[in-house]
């Protein structure tokens, strides 16, 4: 199997392995009807505290809620094998890894950009927040490096999924702490120092800045830099996530832990 | 089983076993802890700015009282279903007792989880922010706060049998929790919404509560909101023990009851 | 008055499959069904996996409202006065589910004897007597959780007995329970009827009817085949005797061949490991016994014995299904 096959039919089955995000019982509520909110929830609570625009939180909210289809979705999509016991019978093919996971990934990563992309439309119709026509391409591209970087986290968050079971506490105390430290709600500036020293480390910190300024008028050359680093963290959680999963995977041939649910 | 205090007493111990079962389950714990901590943070570091040192304490009570909310929200859907799993929901069926009265000390259980997390909340914001909600009347803020439990109870109820048919009914009652946090005015005043939804707001029964809690803190008088809390509970409750009915007949003629 | 009356009930199932062309399919589960029970007998509802006896059970238990026929419990009609059933009558059903697993059993007492009704003044009392009853004194204060499967069925006992209902519904009590357990749990079963209670049981343990039950009906994909103390049932198949074959790989084709001799009411293969043995019901008066051996000829053939009929081939008759031997 060449690794571009292995990176299309694994991205296939990655998306099947969505299905279950996809009905829409399920993926309205959670990923359409719950970041719309929570941009009201916190443009209202800067309104009422007379802190930062309705864009701010507009953008910030929109891109940090990426967070949650990115992350989720690929330690669901490890869970997901675990729980139908393919996990086992994956790890031990030849094919390479990278092609492998990256396949797997590429679903999630689009899907976090739909939601994201989605976020920003539906709340700035609502707020009343007017955004350029010219800037939406380079806004369209920031988000994707954003969805992009953030699922190099959710890597790393499947490969603790392998040892760890309960990945739904897991995911959401991620989310958390993109909330407080990605300055999705609260400027970098404002955040207490150790809190910002932290930031440029997190995904989406860079993306939500870099949005910002796209929606304030900047060009993407403008923001370039600010997208380099984004893709630059993202990378860095994707190859310590893959190199934990194939350290896990070594170890749970020793031990038969893998299969244990 | 008609005499009220034998009524009373059924849902006090039903209420209090439930809550005992609850409470069992740590793994719940951590996360109703810790989530509405970091909206909370998030609310203190964001008023925090504005410098306005009533506007945290605003923050502050507000976001204990979230957690009550979010408690309700993520549980309250999967109350049946959670029934159904221990198989326990057709004994429930089979009993006596009119299904509303089994059902009603069950979410109430459930939002009372939601008071570990609400002071959780208050010592949190005190030791991080130094937020100190004063409490003028403490029976009465008390009275409010327990007001505002029955009152997130009594949605939790509708909340259960509304939902019951769908497999999903835990991503529904999700969907919930923010909407609840913004309209119910925990954390902002329901004054700054457009009039139709401070309408929605005015409708919903911890809006009162919240009210009720914030006037006695502060030295107010809390009667109006906690009436209008009271009012509007038990109309929910009387929508939701209708449902039951109807939402129990359908299940004995599906033949629901068991699925798991 | 019959304490509890079916009448022709029924119960099917509308299930429609397919996205674009939506067919749909009924199941009937309980088909005209009708017996009656008397105060204080022991009636048996018994019948293979799927024959309709836990349908039929939830039926009169309220949970489940019947698509045709009636059903009445003490009097009450089961659909249109549901709670005066259910303040009567206890549901006992099988299996691990149907208790708190993280209350002790004293706390799935009180909860339960809070929503049946039980005057809670004599709580205390009824949950000590019945913890007594049932032989769980002493382990009250432990959870449930960490109960085995024949502790929860004397557990769920109890519950159904808190309220001391006139009326027992017993839902295949013992299964899944050790052989000591199970005996010690049919003791009980036996007790509760000395005490006047009226039971219903279902079962698929034909031993069990056998030895418990003063009448039985057997029920077959959804309707009742035959009824009648277990005497009865056994003098239905009393006349003639049972040819029995121990053989090894027996060809479905010899099966049937059999099934076409001159006398042979029934046949039926059960399973023992790598064996096999050939039941073959046989009028009175007729031998076929040479006819058999010479159509088995050329597969190994080890014991043959001939027989009385026993409650079991009775049972396997009407249901017409192999049993798989007692576990």
């Amino acid at each position: 199997m060449t690794s571009l096959r292995i990176f299309f039919i694994g991205g296939l089955i990655s998306f099947r392995a969505l299905f279950n995000w996809l009905s829409p019982w399920i993926y309205v509520p959670s990923l359409l009807i719950a970041p719309v909110f929570q941009v009201l929830l916190f443009a209202y609570l800067g309104r009422s505290a007379g802190v930062g625009s309705d864009a701010f939180y507009l953008v910030g909210n929109a891109v940090q809620y990426a967070a949650i289809p990115c992350v989720f979705a690929m330690a669901n999509t490890i869970a997901g094998e675990r729980q139908t016991q393919t996990l086992g019978i994956v790890l031990a093919t030849p094919a390479p890894r990278l092609p492998l996971f990256l396949g797997r990934s590429l679903p999630v990563v689009v899907n976090g950009w739909l939601v994201s992309l989605f976020t920003l439309v539906v709340g700035s119709l609502i707020l009343g927040v007017t955004i350029p026509w010219s800037s939406w391409g380079p806004l369209a591209v920031t988000l994707a490096v954003g969805a992009a970087s953030c699922t190099g986290l959710g890597l790393v968050a499947a490969a603790i999924g392998l040892r760890v079971r309960e990945t739904a506490v897991l995911g959401n105390i991620v989310f958390g702490v993109l909330l407080l430290f990605s300055g999705a709600n609260v400027a970098v500036s404002a955040l207490p120092p150790w809190m910002a020293a932290v930031s440029p480390w997190l995904p989406l910190s860079h993306t939500i800045a870099a949005a910002r300024e796209i929606v304030a008028g900047a060009s993407l050359g403008d923001v370039g830099g600010l997208l380099l680093r984004e893709a630059g963290v993202g990378l860095l959680y994707a190859a310590v996530g893959l190199v934990a999963i194939r350290l896990l995977e070594a170890s749970s041939r020793r031990t038969a832990s893998l299969e244990r649910l | 089983m008609t005499r009220i205090p034998g009524v009373a007493r059924m849902l006090t111990v039903t209420w209090w076993l439930q809550l005992k079962m609850l409470s069992a389950s740590a793994f719940n714990g951590i996360l109703q802890f810790v989530w509405p901590l970091f909206f909370a943070t998030t609310a203190f570091l964001v008023y925090r700015q504005n410098g306005d040192p009533a506007a945290l304490v605003y923050a502050g009570l507000g976001s204990a009282v979230m957690g009550l909310w979010s408690a309700i929200a993520t549980t309250a859907s999967g109350a049946l279903q959670r029934e159904r799993w221990h198989g326990t929901l057709e004994l429930l069926v089979a009993a006596p007792t009119p299904f509303a009265l089994v059902l009603v000390p069950i979410t109430v259980a459930m939002t009372t989880i939601g008071v570990y997390s609400m002071g959780a909340t208050l010592l949190w914001g005190w030791l991080l922010f130094g937020i100190v909600v004063p409490v003028a009347s403490p029976v009465l803020f008390v009275l409010s706060l327990v007001v505002s439990v029955l009152a997130v109870a009594m949605f939790g109820f509708l909340l259960s049998v509304s939902v019951i048919r769908y497999r999903t009914a835990w991503a529904l009652g999700n969907m919930l929790e923010y909407p609840g946090w913004l309209l119910c005015g925990f954390l902002v005043p329901v004054t700054l919404f457009p009039t139709w939804v401070t309408w929605i707001s005015w409708a919903l029964p911890p809006t009162w509560g919240m009210e009720a809690a914030r006037q006695s803190s502060a030295g107010e008088s809390p009667w109006l909101a906690l009436a209008l809390c009271v009012v509007l509970g038990l109309a929910y409750a009387s929508v939701a023990t209708l449902l039951s009915g109807a939402v129990l007949r359908s299940a004995r003629r599906h033949a629901t009851l068991a699925l798991t | 008055m019959p304490v509890i009356e079916a009448d022709d009930l029924g119960r099917s199932y509308v299930s429609t499959t397919g996205i674009l062309r939506r067919r749909r399919k009924t199941v009937e589960a309980v088909r005209g069904v009708s017996f009656e029970v008397g105060e204080g007998e022991l009636f048996g509802l018994l019948g293979p996996n799927g024959a309709g006896k836990t349908t039929t059970i939830k039926m009169l238990m309220t949970l489940l409202l019947p698509t045709s026929g009636h059903a009445r419990v003490l009097g009450h009609d089961v659909v249109a006065e549901p709670r005066e059933v259910r303040r009567n009558v206890g549901y006992v059903f099988g299996g691990d589910r149907g208790l708190y697993d993280r209350l002790n059993a004293r706390d799935n007492l009180r909860y339960f004897s809070e929503l049946y009704g039980v005057r809670p003044e004599r709580q205390r009392l009824r949950i000590d007597e019945l913890l007594e009853l049932v032989g769980l004194r002493g382990r009250e204060d432990e959870r449930v959780e960490g109960f085995s499967r024949g502790m929860r069925q004397r557990l769920h006992i109890a519950r159904g007995l808190l309220h001391d209902p006139a009326v027992l519904f017993l839902d295949e009590p013992t299964i899944g329970i050790d052989p000591v357990g199970a005996r010690e749990l049919r003791t009980l079963i036996g007790d509760l009827k000395a005490a006047g209670k009226t039971v219903l049981l279902t079962t698929h343990y034909m031993f069990e009817a056998d030895e418990l039950c003063d009448r039985i009906a057997v029920i077959r994909s959804g309707t009742i085949v035959a009824e009648g103390t277990p005497a009865q049932l056994k003098d239905a198949v009393s006349a003639g005797h049972v040819l029995e074959v121990e053989a090894y790989g027996v060809h479905p084709d010899v099966v049937a061949s059999v099934r076409r001799l001159a006398g042979v009411r029934s046949v039926s293969i059960e399973e023992d490991g790598q064996a096999q043995r050939l039941l073959v019901q046989v009028d009175q008066g007729v031998e076929v016994a040479p006819q058999v051996l010479a159509l088995l000829d050329g597969t190994t053939v080890g014991r043959v014995v001939t027989r009385q009929p026993s409650l079991e081939d009775a049972y396997v008759e009407l249901v017409g299904t192999s049993a798989n031997g007692q576990d």
